[in-house]
């Protein structure tokens, strides 16, 4: 059936089953999660707000579903034809969060629009997505690429870390840049290029850490590598969140039953830390099947990229499946006191509206191009 | 790509794999320790009492005021507590400044802070009313004050203050050495300690042992039975250890008699007496001028006041801090005369009846060496009485003469017999040696140079001859009971806090000292003569109802002291010792006493009259007790009739 301005509704295209059940086991068993993480401040006056959170993820990950599925309707192609304008649209939000934005914890990430607040920089890591695979598609030289051919790509990526790093906020920006480098990496490269751009990169990361963070994010990190000379703030935070892994056993402490979580000793469980809580109730068996299942999903949209029926297809794919490999090594990792505590949710576990919703749109957009190879 | 995030994936695994299954009984046990609290269960000290059975020592609860200066509302709260408090204007700046300055620190604002010390109960029991603990109840805002807390801490007490503050002691807070030391012991920094007399050496029997009670910690309000199930859940037993409280003790001290003491102390700067039973070493009183307050000391008033209390101490010239009775020695002067005199008599060196004529002085070799008068034609006993330097020049150059020229070594082992200069082993507070100087000790000293006038000195007890005023007391005890040198006793007998006798402590022997009781009986006259003859150095301040036997003493303590000079304007510093020595009843012997007024002058005009009232309180006490043990017996017989 087609509709006007070539709008198709395949109904009856083949869905992606496979790629379907991961989808809505990781979304329920991160409202499960989430239950059981935020259940300890039932009876805490101050924080009473924070145990209904599980319903607020609820009504999101029903709009993200909505939002997914009409996602995945219209033909992908439409979406190359408009990434650009996304784009634009998606960098005057990002400089709308600092005329609009409200100042929580230090940081300006969010627009209140409504009742809602809404994070842009979340949606913004489809957009980016799409724009990087748009670039791709329109140029098609097989020949390797020298450092001149990849500016363009790589200031589309620049623009929007370097906005979010403003904000400023740490994980996101490291998103956005591992994201983008994961869809380049399809591209042939000259050798030349590739070593002088990650001389650029190491050159960048230490002015970056001169110049452009801030006192609490430099702890972080330092916390990480020392973890002894702090054992009051984050790195404690970290290990607490390790001695929560590490009590779950093989078998877990059964739902709700963690007591690193139940009494408190995990901070920001809904957030930051809900692997931890989730491997304190389920245990070795359950976080492998966890783990299993984000791997799955990784290796499935891989699958999804090499069944594509042009680049840009190729390209998104590849990026949604970046996208959700990075969030996961980069929050379990941290979880697991292997990397740094720096804010990457955990998709689909992490609380937060914009987040459930932005990778839902994620989905959408794998089912789109799943449908359509 | 697809190996590259299997083989990421597969890291993680691993990862998981270190962290719950081979590290999994590390992290179990640390998120046990987390959730388990081990909540400290206090012990209480021993209480200390007197022979009789009144409280020297015990605790009494200190209300603290803390605020957290986070939290207290300085245009609504602190306000009400000012005046709550009735704190003035003064206090109320300082507190006030020290809390705006806490409330700028953001690692201090929400640290409880102590705010005052010991507050009074009034005090607590407005506060109280008022008192709002845990989050801030709706509405009922401006009624509580949210912020502030009341909260006793046990502090130790002693009921009469500075009375026998050395010997019964303080209490501190233990040091980071004291800890070391102590280590495994159960000291916990902020625990407080005996510093000094009993409190110091029977600190392992007064302190008590700690109990322990663990609990699952952080559960926002649980019910009783969510709290019970949870215990059940994640407690190990044992899950209580039950505390011990500390053992009391009784001491051989009579309060009253010190009371009496301190009584006839007035008047003088600086001194010490020691009052013991001559028929078991007990001592019956301990008293050293001036003193502290030990509840100061022990941190009843805080911290602040410890420190201003102890700078005080510690830089007053009379040291207050100094265990006068026990920790320090002087020069004996005539007190040590019988001794002298028990040496010439063993030794058969002087004859009691022969006369020695005092013209006021003596000659030894080129030097002149003076009387406290003249006395002229004067015996042992006349010499003892009026107390002659000459008599005793004589009788010392008499034992420096004798075969084998070792006199002052014979007058040294009869006051090493008696006890002094020697460790009486009392146990509590250091104990200075004192010295009985011999050759070898002058050899020692003046490099070879020993001269037969150290002898003629030390016979006088002065010289190099040092003694406390406890080894002075239990010599004299030893004088009056017949030759039975004791070791002093302070307590008398240790009991668990319900009362029940764990160990007692008998009376023990040092030594008999040899000596012939005829020659014994010969000074015991004479001491009576002292107190008792119209001549005596004591006659003139004797009571008429106090039965006893002494001698007095004025130990010299500058050398450059003229002739002549009113002793009155002479530098306090370079004033004598006054000393008086004696027991009581002179007749059948009970107690022993030792006075010594430092630089009190002279020992007939001085000391006497605070022996005499210190012994006259003894026996109305004495007879009071009796009266009341006879009115008891008969209650009892009544009631059986």
């Amino acid at each position: 059936m087609r509709g006007r301005d070539g709008i198709s509704f395949r109904v009856g295209a083949q869905v992606d089953m496979p790629l379907l059940v991961g989808i809505v086991a990781i979304a329920t068993l991160g409202v499960v999660n989430l239950y059981s993480g935020t259940s300890v401040y039932v009876d805490d006056p101050r924080r009473a707000a924070f145990a209904d959170f599980y319903v607020s993820q609820i009504y999101w990950i029903v709009v993200g579903v909505l939002a997914g599925v009409l996602v995945a309707a219209l033909d992908y192609r439409h979406y190359e034809r408009l990434a650009y304008v996304f784009y634009g649209g998606g960098i005057v939000a990002l400089c709308l969060v600092f005329v609009l934005g409200e100042d929580i914890r230090g940081t300006t990430r969010w627009i209140q629009l409504g009742s809602f607040t809404f994070q842009p920089s979340e949606f913004m890591k489809i957009v980016m997505i799409l724009a990087v695979a748009r670039y791709l598609a329109d140029d098609p030289k097989l020949e390797p690429r020298t450092l001149f051919d990849l500016i363009p790509p790589l200031a589309l990526t620049a623009l929007p870390v370097a906005l979010v790093m403003a904000q400023p906020d740490l994980g996101t920006s490291l998103s956005y840049a591992l994201t983008a480098f994961s869809v380049l990496a399809m591209m042939k490269i000259r050798r030349r290029a590739l070593l002088s751009l990650l001389v650029g990169i190491g050159g960048a990361s230490v002015l970056i850490w001169k110049y452009g963070m801030r006192e609490y994010q430099k702890e972080r990190i330092t916390s990480f590598l020392d973890p002894q000379e702090d054992l009051s703030g984050t790195g404690w935070h970290a290990m607490q969140s390790r001695t929560a892994i590490g009590n779950g056993g093989l078998t877990g402490e059964g739902f709700m039953q963690g007591t690193q979580n139940q009494f408190g000793f995990l901070p920001d469980q809904h957030s930051d830390f809900p692997f931890a809580v989730f491997a304190e109730e389920w245990g070795f068996v359950g976080s492998v099947l966890l783990l299993a299942t984000y791997c799955f999903l990784c290796i499935w949209s891989i699958h999804i990229a090499s069944q594509a029926k042009d680049r840009f297809g190729a390209a998104v794919a590849i990026g949604v499946g970046a996208m959700i490999f990075w969030h996961t090594l980069a929050n379990v990792g941290m979880a697991m006191g292997l990397l740094p505590v720096v804010g990457i949710t955990l998709p689909l576990f992490s609380y937060g509206g914009s987040s459930a919703l932005t990778m839902l749109i994620g989905f959408g957009l794998l089912m789109n191009v799943s449908m359509r190879r | 790509m697809v190996l590259f995030v299997l083989s990421v994936f597969c890291v993680l695994i691993g990862r998981l794999a270190q962290l719950q299954i081979l590290e999994s009984e590390e992290h179990d046990a640390e998120s046990r320790h987390n959730i388990i609290r081990q909540i400290t269960l206090a012990t209480s000290r021993g209480v200390i009492r007197d022979a009789h059975g009144k409280v020297l020592a015990a605790n009494r609860p200190s209300y603290n005021v803390y605020v957290v200066p986070g939290i207290i509302d300085m245009k609504t709260t602190w306000p009400r507590v000012v005046a709550l408090m009735g704190l003035d204007e003064t206090e109320r700046k300082a507190l006030e400044q020290r809390i705006t300055d806490l409330k700028a620190n953001e690692t201090k604002k929400m640290q409880q802070t102590l705010l005052k010390v010991d507050v009074s109960r009034d005090v607590v029991a407005k506060l109280k009313t008022h008192e709002v603990r845990g989050p801030r109840p709706a509405g009922e805002a401006e009624l509580g004050l949210v912020g502030v807390e009341v909260a006793p801490a046990p502090v130790r007490y002693y009921p009469y203050g500075e009375l026998g503050a050395h010997l019964f002691g303080y209490m501190r807070e233990v040091d980071a050495d004291t800890l070391l030391r102590m280590q495994g012991r159960g000291y916990r920094s902020g625990d407080r300690i005996g510093a000094i007399g009993v409190e110091r050496r029977w600190e392992s029997y007064l302190r008590g042992q700690r109990g322990w009670r663990k609990t699952v910690r952080g559960l926002r309000s649980p019910g009783r039975q969510q709290r019970e199930q949870m215990e059940a859940r994640y407690l190990d037993e044992p899950r209580r250890l039950d505390p011990v409280p500390g053992r009391d003790i009784s001491l051989t001290l009579d309060v009253e008699l010190l009371k009496a003491t301190e009584k006839a102390m007035r008047g003088q700067l600086a001194g010490a007496v020691v009052v013991v039973d001559v028929r078991t070493g007990r001592l019956l009183t301990a008293y050293s001028k001036p003193s502290f307050d030990p509840n100061v000391a022990s941190g009843g008033s805080g911290t602040k006041a410890v420190r201003e209390a102890f700078r005080r101490l510690f830089s007053d010239p009379l040291k207050p801090t100094l265990d006068k009775t026990i920790s320090a020695a002087y020069p004996p002067g005539s007190t040590y005369k019988p001794f002298s005199a028990l040496a010439a008599l063993a030794d058969r060196l002087v004859n009691p009846s022969a006369q020695v004529h005092c013209r006021g002085g003596y000659w030894y070799g080129k030097r002149y060496f003076r009387c406290t008068g003249v006395h002229g034609h004067v015996n042992l006993h006349e010499a003892i009485v009026v107390s002659c330097n000459t008599y005793f020049y004589a009788l010392g150059e008499a034992l420096q003469n004798a075969p084998g020229k070792a006199g002052i070594d014979r007058l040294a082992k009869v006051g090493l017999d008696f006890g002094l200069g020697a460790k009486t082993g009392i146990g509590v507070n250091p104990e200075a040696r004192g010295r009985m100087p011999t050759r070898s000790w002058y050899t020692r000293r003046y490099k070879g140079a020993f001269r037969g006038g150290f002898t003629l000195l030390a016979s006088i007890g002065q010289g190099a001859s040092t003694v406390t005023v406890l080894q002075l007391a239990l010599s004299y005890a030893a004088l009056a009971n017949g030759g039975t040198l004791y070791q002093p006793q302070v307590v008398r007998s240790i009991e668990t806090s319900d009362g029940t006798i764990v160990q007692e402590f008998p009376p023990r022997v040092r030594r008999m000292v040899p000596v012939d009781q005829g020659h014994l009986g010969r000074i015991q006259r004479a001491l009576t003569g002292v107190v008792n003859e119209r001549e005596g150095t004591a006659y003139k301040e004797r009571l008429a109802d106090v039965d006893m036997a002494g001698k007095t003493g004025t130990a010299q303590v500058s050398h450059v002291t003229p002739r002549g000079v009113d002793p009155d304007k002479v530098w306090y510093f370079n004033r004598d010792h006054a000393w008086f020595a004696g027991y009581a009843p002179s007749g059948a012997p009970e107690i022993a006493i030792v006075v010594l007024i430092e630089h009190g002058g002279g020992g007939g005009k001085n000391a006497v009259p605070v022996g005499m009232r210190v012994v006259e309180q003894w026996q109305q006490l004495k007879a009071k007790r009796m009266l009341a043990r006879a009115a008891a017996t008969e209650d009892e017989e009544g009631n059986a009739l």
